[in-house]
Order: C-alpha cells, then sequence, then structure tokens
C-alpha cells in the first residue's frame, strides 16, 4: 500500500474538524461517479468517529495523548488507520437499543455500518482500526461484456 | 454552531447551523438545559452542516428528557447527510419529523 498523508494531533476534541474535513477531501480523490458525497460522508463521519473514541478512551495518566491518522492506498481502494496509545478495547459493537434513548454507544456502530471493512488490531501499546470502503461502480461508468 | 431561538404557538424554534458534532454538542445541551423541562421545541436542521454520534446522542437526550415531562421535542428540515445517521442508528422512531418549520409547530 502507499501511504497518502498522515496527520498526527493532540487528543483534542477541539480539532475533530481537522480531521474530518481532512477524510472527506482524501476520499473525494477516490470517490468515483454519482456517489462521491456518499463515499466522502462516509469517510468523513466514520474517521471523526474513531478520532473520538480515541479522545475519549485517552487515560489521563498518558504522557503523550496523540492520535495518528493515515491514510493509503492500494489499487485505487482508500484505507485509513486511525492509531492511539489507549487501553485495548473490543471494537465489535451492536446496535444500540433505540427504544431505550441511549445518548451514547452509536460511534463503532456507525463505522461498521458506513465502511466495507473494519479490522482492529493491537501492536505492541497501540490501537489500529482500519477502515476501507469501496466506491459504488454506478450504470455509467461500469464496465459490460 | 450557531442556535437561533424563536417562538411559533405554543413551541420554540431552535435554529442549529454549523457542525454538530463531540466539540459542539455540549453546546446544544447546555442550551436546552437551560429552557423548562416542559416547554416543547422543534429543532430545524437545515443548516447542518455535519451530525456525528455526539450530536444525535443529544437529540436523542433531549427527546428522553421531554418525554418524561410530558413534553415533545421535534425535528425539521433534515438534509440527506443528517437523515442518514438517523437512518442507520434508527433514531428517527423516536422523533416526530417534518418537511417544514410551520407544520412541527402546528402539528
Amino acid at each position: 500500500m502507499n501511504p497518502i498523508a498522515t496527520l498526527t494531533l493532540q487528543a483534542d476534541l477541539r480539532y475533530l474538524r481537522i480531521v474530518s474535513i481532512m477524510a472527506g477531501n482524501v476520499a473525494e480523490i477516490f470517490a468515483d461517479g454519482a456517489n462521491v458525497a456518499e463515499f466522502c460522508h462516509a469517510y468523513e463521519l466514520s474517521v471523526s468517529e474513531a478520532f473520538t473514541n480515541s479522545v475519549r478512551y485517552a487515560e489521563p495518566s498518558q504522557k503523550e495523548k496523540q492520535v495518528k491518522i493515515c491514510f493509503w492506498s492500494d489499487n485505487g481502494t482508500l484505507t485509513v488507520n486511525i492509531i492511539d496509545k489507549n487501553p485495548q478495547f473490543n471494537p465489535i459493537t451492536e446496535a444500540p437499543d433505540i427504544n431505550s434513548y441511549p445518548e451514547g454507544g452509536y460511534g463503532l456502530f456507525l463505522i461498521h455500518r458506513l465502511m466495507d471493512k473494519v479490522a482492529y488490531t493491537r501492536e505492541d501499546d497501540s490501537n489500529i482500526l482500519t477502515m476501507t470502503k469501496q466506491p459504488k461502480i454506478t450504470c455509467n461508468n461500469a464496465l459490460y461484456y | 454552531m450557531n442556535i437561533s431561538e424563536k417562538t411559533i404557538n405554543n413551541y420554540i424554534i431552535l435554529s442549529i447551523q454549523g457542525i454538530l458534532n463531540a466539540s459542539s454538542a455540549p453546546m446544544l445541551k447546555s442550551y436546552v438545559a437551560g429552557l423548562p423541562d416542559t416547554q416543547s421545541i422543534v429543532v430545524d436542521l437545515e443548516n447542518i452542516e455535519f451530525l456525528d454520534s455526539s450530536g444525535l446522542g443529544v437529540l436523542v437526550g433531549i427527546a428522553r428528557k421531554k418525554k418524561t415531562s410530558n413534553a415533545v421535542v421535534k425535528l425539521a428540515r433534515m438534509n440527506e447527510r443528517v437523515k442518514k445517521v438517523f437512518e442507520i442508528t434508527q433514531a428517527y422512531t423516536l422523533f416526530d419529523i417534518y418537511d417544514d418549520v410551520s407544520a412541527a409547530a402546528e402539528a
């Protein structure tokens, strides 16, 4: 995979908008045809949710509370890694019970629903959340045989 | 994010402009906490550029609080990006949703 861009930010929600704008703008380069808005929104929202979780679960004792966001391309597919040094977490999430009016618990669920592939790995003392989505091929640019 | 307020019939209309995310959502929560619990409100979402799960969570929290106070919160003028978040989470089932603010304040 080829690196496109890396962004390292303090784990602070004041920088959240920078993250979502960058994700949307990078995604736009990889979007295809009529689904540009939906594709870019998926990256914008998913990367925002992941960054927010990284900020919220940063331990106060951590000296360098930073979140690293890496964008990669692989055969035209955009992959994003969100890397932090927070405690290990369980990335599998079920749909929140909406009838109980939950105020939280939507973030990872949204990510799983918006992206095609979400993977979590723990390497040394780091969490790495990897997200990928394929742009939908529309009728105008699909190949027919 | 900016919040503006006006009254139509017995409803306070809150028009939100800008980004409703984890950074700005506490501002909306504080604003609504400053209104009487029994006050019904309409939230005009037309000018929201971006909504994340934290913004959604605050809206759901407001709905829960209003329900226990026998008041209501209605949503009006959702754009496509906002609608997507409500559809995925099924949160639209918790709200009365209207295409325009006047209709919401009359119903």
